[in-house]
């Protein structure tokens, strides 16, 4: 140990070296300075007591211009999601640079330093996240401080734990649980990571302990959901265990334990492996059929329940699995919204049932899925939670929020077209649609956006979207050589005759600048808003293009999303509500215009915005050719406060005569 | 900004050294670069003077840029790489007005001329000849062979050919056999001849006011081309007084005023000094910053310090520290160059990472998974740099990372 100690004094000296010569050269002769430094901080943080002298000169190698000309000279810009990646890099100097700006803020949240661009507040807040979202790393190794100081993993745990011993373990939990719940609020379809934070959560409650208090109750609501739902799984007894106690139990004990399963699914949106060994067994087992208080139904949904029990018990054998859980909220949520009852569905439902899966498909399925669960259980699954949950389609990380938004507004608009479309591409590796009369076949067109698909989203994203990715790219190719934005064609032919004939466009395709701004806002509100277009609701959701636009309200792209309805909010305020198919659609948009998505009359899934924030970001919606008479005039006032909004963020440069680049025909294209 | 101090004199860098350009940033003479017209916009957004300038061939434009830099106000030329030397003879003997300059820097800049001038001067220099085409090179190698009375069959003693006007290790190749001379490039020649002496290969580094030695540094050669110390060890600073009556006959044989040299040599086991060659610039291998890391000063504001007219003595006194004693430790560096065929990734061995006088490295990554075979020395791939107190055991740590694999 004194060894070590004295190897980490001796390595503390030569950084200083290292330091003094990037401190004294000039910034145009730093960079060649920077790589000693790094290459001394990384054998520093290998060594007992290594972060201490770091920590002590960060605020001078901050001043030295160590992060000069990276993005990390920018603190308030980093994103702590993409820390443990930096973190895990093969690239020892850029581990090691992540490591000296953590441990920079470290010193400016703990007080001891300062930053010009840069608060306490900010610091503390960031390092909290980077914890939250690395607890993983974090407590592997917090039993083991003996094992041999060597391995990236142990280097990156004890740098987490350096952290959280001076910022805080509870403010830790209090912020991973508070974002675990935001996420949860909006039911998204894919949970595969939040149930990985909560696990994580779960052994940091067992191994760690935590103080009692309001995080306290809300992580143990989170792990109870995944690992304890209900009075005889509560202890987490394991499901062989758990299966023999139901045998042994009598009607009033089964039905109680349907009945906290339902509870707790509606509560989270998460299923239980308990639940779904539960449902399983009760369907042979049971003397008295438990599905709908197990499902948890309302009364729609016990509705169809009665007419198609045996359809349902099919569905429950054929896509409830342990490694499609949320197949039990899917179906739970599909009973209730009635879908059952539109006539193509049951029969669209049974073909799904005896789906005959292409061998592509089947291995497309599998390189997102794993082998361990056949393809066709997946897509049931998949198809059964996308509609129940149509606004919980997310794109993943993949570039095509039109496709997702595409399946997402058939799912809760046209659901027998969708699984229409699941059927044909699954079974022929195809998609057939027409543009103005043309035919379009998926199979025959080179790859769109998306490359060869997503892998990392729901299964009908991974089977539909390289099929609508190149569909959707080829109507644009139709389009070229058309004045305007190709949107106006594409959206009705994509998604579906509901989409409104005309489109209005605030921004000219060719320069970028916008164009009639005030006809933009006008139209808008008499289109849309209901003490300005006679109090009609909108009855189909619409597709509409926004300026995607950073916390700066800095102007980033083009995105999709579909409006869905425009009412009161909870304290009177008009507001729009729509879809986002963003994984998360909580976010901040810069300039104030902060996305909501639960407390101001959200349904789940749903994002929100007061009706002119929503408006100052819109740049592309729908409307019928025809106008109304009876429409009510926009007040000047409106026009201004919707104009200044716009001018403040995105539309910044596009009202001078500047070049811009021309907005793009792929507006949908996301950067995120 | 350090503050410029305007009664001392105007510098004119020639050549593109960020190293250099930052020393003397920080140092008090007002400067200008003078370099190619590529850093002219990096110049521009780093505020650094310059002027743009093509150092390609020596042409009558030399009078053009001489009279230029006079016309700035620029005092003096400090040339930074072997190829403005000439230059920085051409322009200093249009801004002192001296025109024995041009003639001195000619001497330096061919490494013919130069030897037959330490010859002439009586300074001990090994057997050499111009060489302008392969057959040279094998009569060359061929009668030095038969002179040490080698037999048919027999291995041949090397000997080494050194391009004329390339520096440093750039363009020296060791030739043992006649497939050695087909490998060398045609644009190599001509180039001087030299036979091997086996012995103690060392540089020196010498800055030189006043026709005086006013700071002598001994770099001593672990392996030519791999590795080098600075201050050298006892053995070797045991012979600094003869070493410094050598410089002192290269002062007078090269009727040197002022200036900095970085001559090379032999110490052979017959405790005899040999000249190889002398330079008028800065030496590579980075060895300015050993020196830097060993004694604290800044080699190129020492240059400085040499070159300016307006220097005084005190300034040069207060400036250098005493050699040897003053130094805190021995500071070496290696030059990496990877031992395998293919390679993927650096990695620093383990011994090499935890040792006491590591200190760190400037390898990056390779670029090319496939190794080229080295041809005659140079072409590090980056390097390691050490320190410590004792000269044996950094000289045995550098000669042992021969042995290891940084890249693997």
């Amino acid at each position: 140990m004194t060894e070590a100690t004295d190897d980490t004094a001796r390595l503390a000296g030569t950084l200083d070296v290292a330091l003094d010569r990037l401190e004294q050269a000039r910034p145009f002769a730093k960079q060649r300075h920077r790589g000693p430094v790094l290459d001394v901080l990384s054998r520093l943080v290998r060594k007992a007591g290594g972060f201490e002298p770091i920590l002590e000169r960060a605020g001078r190698m901050d001043a030295a211009g160590l992060f000069a000309g990276s993005d990390w000279d920018y603190p308030s810009a980093l994103l702590p999601q993409l820390v443990g990646t930096t973190l895990d890099s093969d690239d020892a100097r850029l581990a090691a640079l992540e490591t000296a700006s953590l441990l920079r803020l470290l010193n400016i949240a703990n007080g001891t330093g300062s930053h010009p661009a840069l608060g306490r507040d900010h610091a503390r807040n960031f390092l909290t996240q980077v914890l939250a979202l690395n607890l993983k790393r974090f407590f592997r190794f917090s039993d083991e401080a003996s094992r041999a100081l060597d391995g990236r993993e142990e280097v990156n745990a004890r740098l987490l734990r350096f952290i959280s011993d001076r910022v805080g373990l509870r403010d830790v939990l209090g912020v991973l649980v508070d974002e675990i719940w935001r996420i949860l609020e909006q039911r998204p379809v894919q949970v595969g990571a939040v149930k990985d934070m909560i696990a994580q959560i779960a052994v940091a409650l067992n191994r760690q302990g935590s103080e009692p208090g309001a995080e306290r109750l809300g992580a143990e609501r989170l792990v109870g959901a995944l690992f304890g739902p209900t009075a005889e799984t509560r202890a987490d007894p394991g499901l062989d265990a758990y299966l023999d106690r139901l045998g042994a139990m009598d009607d009033p004990g089964l039905s109680r334990e349907a009945m906290g399963f339902a509870r707790s699914m509606h509560d989270t949106g998460l299923v239980s492996d308990y639940h779904v060994a539960f449902l399983l067994w009760t369907l042979d087992n049971a003397d008295r059929d438990l599905v709908p208080e197990a499902l948890g139904l309302g009364s729609t949904g016990l509705d169809c329940w009665r007419h198609y029990g045996s359809l349902i018990e099919d569905l429950i054998r054929a896509a409830v699995s342990l490694y499609t859980p949320q197949a039990v909220y899917g179906l739970s949520a599909l009973l209730d919204r009635g879908v059952l009852h539109y006539a193509p569905i049951a029969p669209a439902l049974k073909r799904v049932l005896r789906i005959d899966l292409c061998a592509a498909v089947r291995a497309r399925i599998a390189l997102g899925f794993g082998h361990e669960t056949p393809a066709a259980t997946i897509l049931l699954a998949g198809a059964l939670e996308v509609i129940g949950l149509p606004l919980g389609v997310g794109q993943g990380a993949n570039p095509t929020c039109q496709s997702a938004r595409a399946i997402s507004m058939w799912a809760l608009n046209d659901p027998d077209y969708l699984l229409h479309l699941v059927l044909e591409a699954a079974e022929l590796d195809t998609i057939q649609m027409h543009f103005e009369g043309t035919p379009i076949e998926s199979a025959t067109l080179p790859a769109g956006l998306g490359g060869a698909g997503p892998i990392d989203a729901d299964p009908l994203s991974v089977l539909l979207v390289p099929h609508l990715d190149r569909i959707y790219a080829e109507m644009g190719r139709l389009c070229a050589g058309r004045e305007g934005d190709p949107h106006r064609w594409i959206n009705p032919e994509f998604h579906g005759w509901w989409v409104r004939r005309d489109c209005v466009v605030a921004v000219d395709v060719a320069t970028g600048r916008l164009v009639d701004y005030d006809g933009f806002i006008a139209r808008f509100h008499q289109s849309y808003h209901p003490e300005h277009n006679g109090n009609r609701p909108l009855i189909h959701p619409q597709p509409a293009g926004i300026a995607f636009t950073d916390t700066t309200g800095t102007f980033v792209g083009w995105h999709a999303i579909t409006i869905l309805r425009v009412a009161p909010g909870r304290s009177g305020e008009m507001r729009v509500y729509f879809y986002n198919p963003n994984n998360d659609s909580g976010q901040d948009w810069g300039c104030g215009v902060a996305v909501s998505t639960a407390g101001n009359g959200e349904r789940h899934g749903e994002a929100s915005l007061e009706f002119e924030q929503f408006l100052s970001r819109l740049y592309l919606f729908h409307d019928q050719p025809q106008r109304r008479s009876d429409v009510a005039e926009v007040p000047a006032a409106a026009h201004d406060r919707v104009r200044r909004m716009a001018q403040e963020s995105w539309a910044s440069d596009r009202m001078l005569d500047a070049a811009l680049p021309a907005a793009a025909w792929q507006a949908g294209t996301t950067l995120e | 900004m350090t503050t410029k101090n305007p009664e001392k004199g105007y510098i004119a860098l020639l050549g593109w050294s960020l190293n250099a350009i930052d020393a003397v940033d920080r140092f008090d003479r007002r400067y200008v670069v003078v370099a190619p017209p590529w850093a002219e916009e990096y110049c521009t957004q780093n505020d650094i003077p310059f002027i743009p300038w093509d150092f390609d061939r020596l042409n009558e434009r030399s009078h053009e840029l001489a009279h230029r830099l006079k016309d700035e106000g620029v005092d003096v030329a400090i040339p930074l790489f072997e190829e403005t030397v000439e230059w920085a003879g051409a322009i200093n003997s249009v801004l002192l007005g001296n025109p024995r300059l041009l003639g001195q820097s000619m001497l330096f800049r061919d490494k013919s001329l130069m030897k037959r001038r330490a010859q002439l001067g009586g300074i001990r220099v090994g057997v050499f000849e111009e060489a302008h085409d392969r057959g040279d090179v094998i009569r060359f190698l061929k009668r030095v062979n038969q002179t040490l009375l080698k037999l048919e069959g027999d291995p041949n003693d090397p000997i080494h050919f050194k391009a004329f006007d390339k520096s440093g290790t750039a363009g020296h190749r060791v030739i043992r056999t006649p497939e050695d001379v087909d490998n060398i490039p045609d644009e190599e020649f001509p180039a001087l001849l030299e036979s091997h002496l086996d012995g103690w290969e060392f540089a020196v580094e010498a800055w030189i006011k006043d026709r005086k030695v006013q700071f002598l540094n001994i770099s001593e050669y672990v392996t030519l081309g791999y590795s080098v110390f600075v201050p050298a060890t006892p053995e070797l600073e045991a012979h600094r007084a003869r070493i410094t009556e050598e410089i002192e006959k290269l002062i007078e044989t090269f009727d040197i005023d002022f200036g900095f040299i970085h001559p090379e040599y032999f110490l052979t086991s017959d405790n005899k000094l040999y000249f190889g060659e002398v330079a008028y610039r800065p030496p590579g291998f980075n060895a300015l910053e050993l020196i830097e890391r060993a004694y604290g000063f800044n080699g190129y504001q020492g240059l400085v310090l040499m070159f300016d007219p307006k220097t005084t003595q005190d300034e040069i006194d207060a400036f250098f520290p005493r050699a040897v004693e003053d130094a805190k430790g021995h500071a070496g560096c290696f030059g990496v160059y990877p031992r395998r065929r293919v390679v993927s990734q650096l990695a620093i061995p383990e011994e090499t990472a935890n040792h006491p006088y590591f200190e760190f490295h400037e390898l990056s990554d390779p670029m090319e998974q496939k190794v080229a075979k080295r041809s005659a020395f140079g072409t590090h791939w980056g390097l390691a740099y050490f320190f410590g107190e004792d000269a044996h055991k950094l000289r045995d740590l550098l000669k042992h990372q021969e042995d290891l694999d940084f890249y693997v």
